[in-house]
């Protein structure tokens, strides 16, 4: 328990330093970028704008200093919990995360528990019958649905169920022309319905793979072995045996992929317009936006490093024999 | 047994849930609209930012407008006079108009918006303005350190703010005397709007306007789900088919053109490493067999689909085109017989024609995710092959465009209803500064003209030396001239509109497909 304790304290040490290297290597990284923001802003605005009225954007976005001047002071203001103001969206870096993250966490949340129960199920499945008929058709799935574009897999769903069969909306996170405060959590399910249904297709896959694969693994193992010479019929020797031998490799995979989640909704929430995290980030990247790119960067790696240190939890809850703190005590 | 019955109930719920969702059956009398036209503001609807520069501010009024014919006429200003030596604007304004939150609108607001928007850093360039001062309620005057014939255009495009309401994050509060005003906003997602209670002018007949933001795609498959009013398409889709909606093709000053460096390759570069020059290109003759050789209608019927006409110019039918500009093209014979004259012959017999040694070849690049140029830059070449010109084609990003337009003949595309444009793309003060004047053009006629254009007190007296500067006569930027540029072809902004709606005459737009098409939203009705 004293272990625990002390693993618990170290933590968020340790994630603070991997945030603070994130955002060193990401700054770095962003100012050998070749992408001018002032060019990316204009656009083709380009030709009304005199070079007057260019330095007055230069000043106002303090372009105008050398990196390492512009990296001290985005750090100093950060230790005072201010993250700067997003260049493209005119708006506190905080409050466009914030707003972004709103939308797409549910996004987010959904698919991932769904891929996971349905990967985790089917992998089970697919590995205790080996080369069965069922196993053929999850693994023609998987192979099938892991060689397939999430973006393409969007689009075949919104033009099958959306336009063909118009059962679902083709956009948005409501219905069109009503006030988010005013959606109700019946639409707000519906219209989240298919970006789910995309993200949980192609997300099953790899754990769907993995899954069996331990699955075969566990199944040539000596107390598989032993409990079928006791009697055991395959499905129980899974069951009863099997899923809590793998388990751990797969809430391991499952809260690895957090990171995977996060470009998975991007391409989901292109398509079906749905105002999550993910196409801001797209637009920061493209248009040069780095106080916005850093704070979604720290961001996202606080967040994953947050999935990792539950997963890690999970694991002691799971299976009480890990002793977490023991390896690095 | 259990099982099934949850299965049920597990049914039952998920079948009444979306039921519930499901959107109420459309209601007798139409009073909404449901539009995808782009041109979501990232950086919200404050037009000290830049909103509302290309077609409809939406939420404000501003002192001037455009009427469907794009002539000048008053909106918030009940008249506008200029100083001779056009260092002195004074603007009257009415004072019944009022903010949709039901406050007046000053002229004090009026002197507030174009101070604050020199300094603001946004789209909207005010440098030449010195300030902007309020001489009694109803007028203002705006000082000037020299004069500038393009700050009527600032007129037309700024939209009013109030000053009482504006500060940081009020691009997404927005609050002007406009004809419309914000219900909601969802970034990256849609629009809503509802009629200002307050606005002076036409008042719209719909109580509800949405505008979705959407994924191109995305939104042309909401169209053929029956679900849009209005979608904006790129032109490949408009020969297709979509239920209850046409087809509206509307003309823009949204060119494409070749860029052609007119300087030679004398080993100079600029400040960032990138070459200055090609020699092939520097030769006037070769511009202007390029000029007459092409043919502009292939190019609108086989790269366009039909939906764009052709340009001889940037800013083809707007007030300061000159009409000079439209030369004969499709003649390669004519083109021919211009290069022989020239020195250009083939004499080794390969097809490709050379003059003291140098091969009459040249690059065109094109940005590579656009089709369009790819389109046209493909299509030039196999026409320019044919008078023995060698043209290769290559596809770049716009950072590597960025250290080949000095050197290389670019596809660009402008145009604006702002002739600003004429001056930072031909004036050689602009040479090689950014995407301006990239090919170095150089001419003290027309940097003359280009400055009496900016410098006249009034847009009016512009109008005549932005006229002169493509063609006096004898020398100028279009085609008759020094053709620094081939420009190739307007596009038509391609739209499908409901059978059922009528959006009145559309002007001619700017470069920015889409969001433009509102410019007249308050004509737009319902007819059943």
């Amino acid at each position: 328990m004293k272990n625990f304790l002390k693993y618990l304290a170290t933590k968020p040490l340790r994630l603070s330093i991997i945030v603070v290297l994130v955002a060193i290597l990401s700054f770095i990284l962003v100012s050998f970028s070749p992408l001018d923001p002032i060019t990316a802003y204009l656009g083709y605005d380009r030709l009304q704008i005199s070079q007057e009225q260019e330095q007055v954007i230069i000043e106002r976005w303090g372009l105008d200093k050398s990196p390492p001047e512009r990296f001290i002071a985005w750090t100093k203001n950060i230790l005072q919990g201010d993250f700067g103001t997003s260049v493209i969206f005119n708006d506190p870096v905080t409050l466009v995360i914030g707003k972004r993250f709103a939308a797409s966490f549910w996004l987010m949340f959904f698919a991932w528990t769904l891929s996971g129960i349905l990967g985790f199920v089917l992998g089970a499945i697919a590995g205790t019958w080996r080369d069965s008929i069922a196993d053929r058709i999850i693994r023609f799935y998987a192979y099938t649905l892991a060689s397939t574009p999430t973006f393409w897999v969007a689009m075949i769903l919104l033009v099958f169920f959306g336009v063909k069969l118009g059962w679902f909306p083709i956009c948005c996170a409501g219905p069109l022309g009503v006030a988010p405060e005013q959606v109700s959590f019946a639409d707000r399910l519906y219209h989240l319905a298919l970006p789910v249904l995309t993200l949980s297709l192609v997300g099953t896959a790899q754990i769907i793979l993995h899954t069996r694969e331990k699955m075969i693994d566990f199944f040539q193992s000596n107390h598989a072995i032993y409990a079928m010479s006791c009697g055991e019929a395959r499905f129980g020797t899974a069951l009863f045996h099997g899923l809590r031998n793998i388990l751990l490799p797969a809430i391991t995979l499952q809260f690895a992929s957090l990171g995977e989640l996060f470009s998975g909704s991007v391409l989901a929430e292109m398509v079906f317009s749905y105002p999550g995290l993910g196409k801001a980030t797209v637009d920061a990247g493209i248009r040069g936006d780095v106080p916005l790119l850093l704070g979604i960067v720290i961001f996202s790696t606080i967040f994953v490093v947050t999935g990792n240190l539950l997963a890690d939890l999970i694991y002691r809850w799971v299976d009480p024999r890990i002793q977490i703190g023991e390896a690095t005590g | 047994m259990i099982k099934k019955q949850y299965f049920f109930i597990l049914l039952a719920v998920l079948t009444l849930s979306i039921t519930m969702a499901l959107p109420p059956g459309n209601a007798t009398a139409k009073d909404s609209l449901v539009l995808a036209l782009r041109g979501e503001p990232a950086d919200g609807f404050d037009p000290l930012m830049g909103w509302g520069r290309y077609g409809n501010p939406m939420f404000y009024s501003t002192l001037l407008k455009y009427d469907n014919d794009l002539n000048i006429t008053n909106d918030l200003a009940t008249g506008y006079t200029t100083s001779g030596d056009g260092l002195l604007w004074t603007v009257t304004i009415r004072t019944d108009a009022r903010f949709s939150d039901g406050k007046p609108v000053r002229a004090e607001d009026v002197a507030f918006t174009f101070n604050k928007a020199k300094t603001s850093g946004g789209k909207v360039d005010l440098s030449l303005l010195k300030k902007a001062v309020v001489v009694s309620s109803d007028t203002i005057k705006f000082h000037f350190d020299k004069p500038d014939s393009t700050f009527i255009h600032k007129l037309i495009t700024l939209g009013i703010v109030p000053e009482h309401l504006y500060n940081q994050g009020y691009g997404r509060h927005p609050v002007g005397s406009g004809p419309f005003k914000l219900t909601s906003w969802v970034e990256g997602e849609q629009m809503s709007v509802e009629p200002n209670p307050y606005y002076y002018g036409q008042a719209s007949p719909f109580k509800k306007i949405t505008f979705l933001y959407g994924n191109e795609d995305t939104m042309f498959a909401a169209a053929k789900a029956g679900q849009l009013d209005m979608v904006v398409v790129p032109a490949h889709l408009g020969r297709q088919k979509i239920k209850g909606m046409h087809v509206k093709a509307v003309v823009s000053v949204d060119n494409r053109g070749l860029m052609f460096p007119v300087v030679k390759d004398e080993g100079k570069k600029t400040a960032t490493g990138a070459p200055i020059g090609n020699d092939v290109a520097a030769d006037i003759a070769i511009r202007k067999a390029v000029n007459m050789a092409i043919d502009r209608n292939k190019f609108v019927d086989g790269v366009l689909y039909g939906f764009g006409r052709p340009a001889y110019f940037v800013c083809d039918g707007l007030a300061w085109d000159n009409p000079a500009n439209r030369i004969k093209d499709g003649d390669p014979e004519g083109a021919r017989k211009l290069l022989e004259a020239a020195g250009w012959t083939d004499s080794d017999g390969d097809g490709i024609r050379e003059k003291n040694g140098l091969k009459a070849e040249f690059t065109i690049v094109y940005p590579a995710d656009r089709s369009v140029r790819q389109g046209l830059a493909l299509a030039s070449a196999d026409m320019l092959r044919d008078i023995g010109l060698n043209v290769n084609v290559i596809g770049k990003s716009w950072d590597e465009i960025k250290g080949l337009r000095h050197s290389n003949v670019i596809v660009y595309g402008w145009g604006s209803h702002n002739p600003i444009e004429l001056y930072q793309l031909y004036h050689s003060k602009f040479s090689g500064q950014g995407s301006s004047n990239a090919g170095f053009y150089k001419n003290p006629a027309v940097d003359g003209y280009l400055d009496k254009a900016v410098s006249s007190p009034s847009f009016e007296k512009s109008v005549k030396w932005w006229k002169l500067s493509q063609w006096d006569g004898k020398t100028g930027a279009g085609p008759r001239g020094d053709a620094p540029w081939a420009w190739l072809v307007n596009l038509d902004h391609v739209y499908f509109v409901s059978d059922k709606l009528d959006i009145g005459k559309s002007r001619v737009e700017p470069h920015g497909h889409g969001w433009p098409i509102t410019a007249n939203i308050t004509e737009w009705k319902w007819v059943d």
